[in-house]
């Protein structure tokens, strides 16, 4: 039986199953000028998805995700409104989709829709001195279990070694230890902020009001016992998220040293 | 029914309908308007999406017939006679119009020329991945209809890409 046009481009496009499919794939097979038009129809949608895709990384404008933010807004108020008689169970709290909400969501895909780790140059290096062997865990150190407290609004604030690291320690230090600086920036607003990687815990902490205030903490990547451990992609997705928050390239040596002088304070 | 959702879900739709917009509109300024009034619009009637259906066609049919309203007040508007093999595409004063292939890359050229009605076909299945059955209805036309336009634009593309003879 012969292969049409038409049932060529309906397996490309993935609508024929069973045992057409087989057809037209055995039929392909066996035929170079249909995988050859085979290859030019995946060749158009590569081409096509080249061209359209970066348009789904591109940062969605203030304007929709705010309109549908308003909207979402409405109705929740509309809903108290409407049902004075059986107001909503408190462990289950009106969700109200907020511009920050909207926003995590947004970076979120986007990280989804981009290569995991499209680093600039600048921020590679962190992350690949993350990657390489990391040497020694001296012992004496060590952080205490109690590395940060909770401020009264749900924030975590470092205390103990790992405030006293963050303060101290220079990304440049090559020292071993338990606490590494990978990378210092400054985000928007000025504050300073560092990606550090202690023992169990790696994380980006900004220095504000309250000390430094750790943004994001996540278990340090498979930690290995012996004298040598090696990072895991825990690092990489933290130099991603740290590149995002930055408002602009990781401060250099210099920088680091003078920031360190002012006491991190903006 | 669970608005919430809808306003999350749609939200998350966004940088596709962005997508979406760009190919129908080769223009990035016009596409963005597009999306903004369909974003309008899906707001405004939200109440009548039937929750478990897709929402994603949903909308898509919203925009594509906001984009086709948008077409045809252009052409009223301008009044210009242009080439069949131009479609519906016509309306957008020429210098902008040449200012905007020259931006293009060649692939989004080849799509810009073709008429509406393939370009949306090739859009929905080639690049925003709906199945046949499912372009069909966010189009609205019998899927014999969307299948033909589809194949039409996408040997056009592939003859102007040079990829057939």
């Amino acid at each position: 039986m012969s292969v049409t046009d038409e049932d060529l481009t309906a397996y490309a496009d993935g609508e024929l199953t069973g045992a057409e499919a087989e057809r037209v794939a055995a039929a392909i097979a066996a035929d170079p000028a249909l995988a050859a038009r085979l290859d030019a129809e995946k060749r158009l949608r590569a081409m096509l998805g080249g061209h359209f895709d970066p348009v789904m990384t591109e940062p969605v404008p203030e304007s929709l995700t705010l309109m549908i933010a308003a909207a979402a807004a409405d109705d929740a108020e509309r809903e108290m409104i409407d049902t004075p008689a059986s107001p909503p169970a408190p462990q289950e709290p009106a969700r109200i989709l907020d511009f920050a909400a909207a926003r995590a969501r947004r970076e979120a895909a986007a990280k989804a829709a981009t290569p995991p780790l499209r680093l600039s140059p600048r921020w590679g290096a962190g992350a690949a001195i993350a990657a390489s062997l990391v040497l020694g865990l001296v012992v004496g150190t060590q952080m205490p279990r109690e590395g940060a407290r909770t401020t009264q609004d749900g924030a975590l604030v470092a205390t103990g070694s790992l405030a006293r690291g963050l303060e101290g320690r220079l990304a440049a230090d090559d020292t071993p230890g338990d606490l590494r600086v990978l990378t210092s920036f400054r985000r928007d607003g000025g504050d300073y902020c560092r990606v550090y990687e202690a023992r169990a815990t790696s994380g980006i902490a900004c220095k504000g009001n309250d000390g430094w205030t750790l943004e994001r903490v996540q278990a340090t990547g498979q930690r290995e016992s012996g004298e040598y451990r090696q990072a895991g992609s825990t690092q990489g997705d933290l130099m991603a998220a740290a590149q995002a928050m930055a408002s602009g390239e990781p401060l250099d040596a210099q920088q680091e040293r003078a920031a360190r002088a002012l006491g991190w304070v903006k | 029914m669970s608005q919430d959702r809808f306003c999350e879900e749609l939200t998350a739709l966004l940088p596709r309908l962005r997508r979406f917009a760009r190919g129908l509109t080769h223009d990035a300024a016009d596409a963005d308007d597009l999306c903004q009034q369909t974003v309008e619009r899906a707001l405004k009637s939200r109440q009548s999406w039937q929750d478990g259906t897709r929402l994603d066609a949903w909308v898509y049919r919203i925009m594509r017939n906001q984009w086709i309203d948008e077409v045809r007040a252009r052409t009223r508007r301008s009044q210009t006679f242009t080439h069949a093999d131009e479609g519906m595409n016509v309306g957008a004063p020429g210098d902008r119009d040449a200012e905007n292939l020259v931006e293009l890359g060649n692939v989004g050229r080849a799509l810009a020329r073709l008429p509406e009605d393939q370009r949306e076909a090739v859009m929905l299945v080639l690049v925003e991945g709906f199945a046949y059955k499912e372009a069909a209805e966010i189009i609205g036309v019998p899927q014999g209809t969307l299948t033909s336009r589809l194949g039409r634009g996408r040997e056009a593309l592939l003859r102007e890409l040079g990829e057939i003879a």
